[in-house]
């Protein structure tokens, strides 16, 4: 590697320590201490920088020396605080001589805060200094001499409490007795630690040093900027600049982003789409009476789509103030025999009042059946994209809670054959499928009834939705002359499919790293 | 729709002409066939034979059954109807006699039966009786209500039966299922099936009965069979079938099911003269299986408008006969009647679906619906749309979320109990208090997210637009449905003015002049919220989310979020 691409593949922290190397009047070595002062750097960056330039061989570790140095462990500064045991021992010791009383090691290792094997080793050591004796019945008695120990590990918890220091620069005994006090494998509450502290100093390597030389000679270091600037613009200091070269290889950054929804853009698309086939969107409640839930669409009031198990009730208020009419009057007719429908009706007793009990609207077709009663354009086409909600249990194929993509075509060209185009065209535009099916399928207010199956691109075959004609006895009652087509696309697993997920639940996640890193394709 | 379980040999052997070899059929063929029956092959054993079909028109209960789909489908390969000469009304054979006792038109006033005999019951034909009466007892007959259906062995029963009323301890007998007698009382309140369909029959102090001419009980309906007379086992080759009921035509209809279906398996049916006290839709004498008659005379003209084909008189009538129906054409209309397994013809428009249903779907070739119209999204989409987009351009990440949630998290959580703001419509038939009311702002929606998402990368800034149910006692649903935007900042140093920059922005940039008047709002700090005022209309809210609040969602930032009502921000000109 040529000098110029070396200095440019360096870093910042790195162009420090080789600029100290260059400006070093003491030669090619330099220790750690004589590093962090040359550069400025925190200990952190300097190993960083150290560690970097060891590993492209531009420097090489010179000469490593081990100092053992002790400090004080948390168990130390307690016993610099308070007391160690062996002063706690003698002290108990002590002033049960002074007042007659027995004092057991029993006794003592009960005590709180004494530790029974810390208490062994402190009558251990006061014994054979003679501080204390033992005599019948394990009772100590104080001697009255002093203990050696205890009065140095007082001044060492002193000494040590004030900085860490090197072990050498203790007097022999002093050094027994930290060892004694340390921690070590097996016994970690000793109030002392020793720990190496590791000296490096470093020499530069032949590459290392061209480079440094390269560095002082040019001041790398006081032109290199990483981070063009407003002044520099303004002054065209820029010029005498060098910009600091990137490793554009890396991973960027992560920053958090506005977008929409995943399943909410497989919606909007869908929802485009409709528009642009000349769809006009209607909107509805998502509190509605079984009037316009079910009654309209000539589902019959004991219908078992209708019951407790299927449809959720609302509880206050329970019925609507009023059914509009002339609806109300018109439906209940055809229900009951057809009234001028052409129909002979369900024959049974139509009950007004059940037709306000109010519901969470369960199919996006009551909206269809509003917009009917309320004197729609002919001809036309409408569609809603509805939250609905269904008695169900919940799992990994069925939400209580959902989308249902739903529609109206009404005009006097609307018929069986037609109704057939529509869905051709659904077929081509919403699912890009060539090939399609039309099966015979059962809805209660369409005759003829289809169910339309595609062959997805991805999926192969697969219901897409269900349509028909509505019944005359809906259309009819709510004012209604010309046909009408009924359609509804069942879009949840293609939205599934695009989307990667396989629990419906999912299309509602809270799990926002999920959201913000589905893609929404379609 | 009921799902049935059927045997493919069975199938065969009932597709066979008669006298004929059955033939194997093929899946694809069958897949094919089922297109007849609005059927849909869910599964097939192939080492048992074992067939799952989805049937989906609930007004064709004749379908729901293996004998059902064979006779469908074999009508149109044999070009005609099987005769059943037990629906004719001019058979003049001597009838069993079954008597109705006064009393019933309170409780359950109707019941049909018949007799079967010189089919000998197989277990796979005992297996599929026993479907049929439950599907059809389950769904058509509504748990029981309307209609149930009981099954008898002939030889053990002694002519006439009566079908009477009597005191819940006056009549005792051997239910299935138990090994001890017990009265009718005891049923309801100990036999399982009693427990599940005694509700039927609640509020009556006299139980109906059916018993025969020495006084054995046949069987409690609609609840349970006596053990004695009422268990058919394999090998039997004499049955006795009665359907009770509140429904005359349903209860007809449903004995017409079963009396074609066993004469398909090979039995002959006898006809049973039932004699009421009181005058029926059908009289006080009514023989059954009896044919409903259900007839309609329709224009081609109305068939060939609703199909946009045309088909001509010949192949209309075709296509019906093919299907089942008798026909007879005159100038320009047929007359179709159907056959007596089936009864739902109201309009014209049932006939029509009929004929494009026995041509084939495919014999239509589509064709656009050549109207031009104009498409478009309303005023409140387009709204909501907007704010979307804004929301999005300032960093926001779009959520959506159930409407339907818990009173815990959308009132008790917020700390709106006894509150205005606290009031939701709610469910009456609770089935999991997570899914029991309907959300009546945005802002429980975004903690739920934020709740979950402590360990997502911060900032998080979110929000949703989308519906919510506002309960208003003077709107005729007891509740406005009105879309919202809500937005919330979560991250460590979140803070009001961060969320109201945000608000500015959103206003400016849908052309509305807003000011804020500080508000006292249980869900925010105090001092730290502010109701959106628009022309002096509130329409929404914002703030710093209460650290009880945060608390209660174990959120462990800081939030600041607004709701604003787009609904009623359109309606301010």
């Amino acid at each position: 590697m040529d000098i110029s691409s070396l200095i440019d593949s360096l870093h910042p922290l790195e162009i420090k320590v080789l600029t100290a190397f260059g400006t070093n009047p003491s030669g090619l070595v330099l220790d750690t201490d004589q590093l962090a002062k040359a550069t400025n750097l925190e200990a952190s960056q300097l190993s960083m920088a150290i560690e970097w330039l060891i590993a492209k061989s531009l420097l090489a570790v010179d000469k490593e020396t081990i100092t053992p140095v002790v400090s004080l462990t948390p168990v130390g500064e307690r016993y610099h605080g308070k007391e160690a045991p062996i002063e706690e021992v003698l002290a108990a010791a002590r002033s049960a001589a002074g007042t007659g009383g027995r004092l057991t090691i029993q006794d003592l290792q009960s005590q709180e805060g004494l530790d029974p094997s810390d208490v062994s080793k402190a009558v251990g050591r006061l014994k054979k200094e003679g501080a204390l004796l033992i005599v019948q019945g394990g009772c100590i008695e104080s001697t009255g001499r002093p203990s050696p120990t205890a009065d140095r590990l007082r001044t060492l918890l002193q000494q040590v409490h004030e900085g860490p220091r090197e072990l050498e620069s203790f007097a022999e005994p002093d050094r027994q007795i930290i060892q004694e006090y340390a921690v070590r494998r097996g016994n970690a509450k000793e109030p002392f630690r020793v720990d190496d502290r590791v000296a490096r100093s470093f020499r530069v390597a032949p590459a290392g040093l061209a480079a440094a030389e390269h560095l002082v000679q040019h001041d790398v270091a006081a032109e290199e900027v990483s981070q063009l600037s407003p002044e520099m613009l303004k002054d065209g200091s820029w010029r005498a600049k060098r910009f600091r070269k990137y490793t554009i290889s890396l991973r960027a950054p992560r920053i958090s982003t506005g977008k929409r929804h995943p399943y909410r853009e497989f919606l909007d698309t869908v929802k485009s789409k409709l528009v642009s086939m000349g769809f006009r969107e209607m909107r509805g409640a998502l509190v509605e009476t079984e009037f316009w839930n079910m009654d309209a669409l000539f589902m019959p009031q004991f219908h078992p789509a209708r019951d407790i198990h299927d449809v959720y009730f609302v509880k206050h208020p329970t019925c609507a103030t009023h059914v509009a009419e002339p609806f109300l009057s018109r439906v209940a007719q055809a229900h009951r025999d057809g009234g001028n429908t052409g129909s002979m009706g369900w024959r049974y007793a139509f009950d007004v009042e059940r037709a306000k009990r109010l519901v969470l609207r369960s199919q996006g077709t009551a909206v269809s059946a509003r917009t009917l009663a309320s004197g729609p354009a002919t001809p036309a086409k409408y569609f809603s994209i509805a939250r609905c909600f269904r008695y169900d249990q919940v799992d990994a194929t069925h939400a209580t809670d959902f989308f249902q993509v739903e529609g109206i075509v009404l005009g006097d060209d609307i018929n069986f054959r037609t109704l057939l185009g529509l869905l051709n065209l659904f077929a081509r535009e919403v699912a890009q499928a060539k090939d399609v099916k039309f099966l015979p399928a059962y809805f209660p207010f369409t005759e003829p009834s289809v169910e339309l199956h595609v062959r997805h691109p991805r999926l192969g075959w697969m219901e897409l939705g269900g349509a028909g004609l509505f019944r005359p006895e809906v259309t009819l009652p709510l004012g209604v002359k010309v046909p009408v087509i009924a359609w509804g696309l069942g879009l949840d697993r293609m939205a599934m499919v695009a989307l990667g997920i396989h629990d419906i639940r999912e299309l509602f996640t809270n799990n926002l790293d999920m959201i913000r890193t589905t893609r929404g394709v379609f | 729709m009921p799902t049935i379980s059927i045997y493919k040999s069975d199938l065969e052997s009932l597709l066979a002409s008669d006298g004929r070899a059955k033939r194997p059929v093929t899946i694809p063929q069958l897949e094919e066939w089922l297109m007849l029956v609005k059927g849909e092959l869910k599964e097939h054993v192939a080492e048992t034979g074992e067939l799952r079909i989805e049937l989906q028109d609930s007004n064709r209960p004749d379908l729901w059954c293996c004998e059902g789909i064979a006779r469908q489908i074999r009508i149109r390969q044999q070009r005609k109807l099987r005769a059943y000469p037990f629906f004719s009304a001019t058979s003049k054979k001597a009838f069993r006699r079954l008597n109705v006792a006064p009393g019933l038109e309170r409780v359950r006033p109707y019941v049909a039966a018949c007799a079967s005999t010189g089919y000998r019951v197989t277990e796979e034909g005992l297996a599929q009786l026993i479907q049929t009466q439950e599907k059809l007892s389950e769904i058509f007959g509504h748990k029981r209500k309307t209609v149930s259906i009981g099954l008898y062995r002939l030889a053990r029963i002694q002519f006439p039966v009566t079908y009477e009323l009597v005191k819940p301890d006056a009549a005792k007998f051997t239910p299935l299922g138990m090994e001890t007698t017990m009265t009718l009382g005891e049923i309801l309140m100990v036999h399982p099936k009693g427990l599940e369909y005694g509700h039927i029959l609640a509020d009556h102090d006299q139980l109906p009965i059916l018993r025969d001419a020495i006084g054995q009980p046949l069987s409690f309906p609609p609840i349970i069979n006596s053990r004695e007379i009422g268990e058919v086992q394999v090998g039997d080759d004499a049955l006795f079938v009665e359907v009770t009921g509140t429904d005359l035509p349903m209860v007809v209809l449903t004995l017409n099911i079963f009396a074609a279906n066993l004469a398909d398996r090979g039995a002959v049916i006898d006809r049973i003269d039932v004699r009421y006290p009181m005058k029926t839709p059908f009289g006080k004498q009514v023989v059954t299986p009896r044919d409903l008659d259900i007839t309609r005379t329709i224009p081609i003209q109305t068939i060939e408008q609703a199909l946009g084909q045309t088909i001509g008189a010949q192949a209309v009538k075709q296509a019906l006969e093919v299907y089942g129906y008798v026909v007879t054409p005159s100038k320009g209309t047929v007359k179709a009647k159907l056959p007596p397994y089936r009864q739902d013809l109201m309009h014209p428009m049932d006939v029509v679906e009929d004929v494009a249903i026995s041509r084939g779907y495919g014999d239509f070739s589509p064709v656009m619906p050549a109207q031009f119209t104009v498409g478009g999204l309303s005023k409140i989409e387009q709204t909501s749309d907007r704010a979307r987009e804004l929301m999005v351009g300032m960093g926001f990440q779009e959520i959506i979320s159930n409407i339907l949630g818990s009173p815990e998290q959308y009132r008790d959580a917020m700390r709106l109990n006894e509150t205005l703001w606290g009031e939701m419509v709610e469910v009456e038939n609770v089935m999991s208090l997570s899914f029991s009311c309907l959300r009546q702002w945005m802002l429980p929606s975004l903690l739920r997210v934020e709740a979950a998402s402590g360990r997502a990368f911060y900032p998080h800034r979110l929000f949703e637009a989308g519906d919510v149910a506002i309960p208003d006692r003077r709107h005729e649903l007891g509740s406005r449905t009105e879309t919202v935007v809500g937005a919330a900042i979560a991250h460590a140093a979140a803070h009001f003015s961060e969320i109201h920059s945000c608000l500015d922005i959103l206003f400016y940039h849908m052309g509305k002049d807003y000011t804020l008047e500080p508000v006292q709002h249980p869900s925010f700090l105090e001092g730290r919220a502010g109701q959106i005022v628009v022309s002096g209309k509130p329409l929404g809210i914002i703030g710093e989310v209460h650290p009880e609040v945060l608390e209660r969602w174990q959120i462990a930032v800081p939030v600041a979020a607004f709701d604003v009502n787009l609904s009623r921000l359109v309606e301010i000109h």
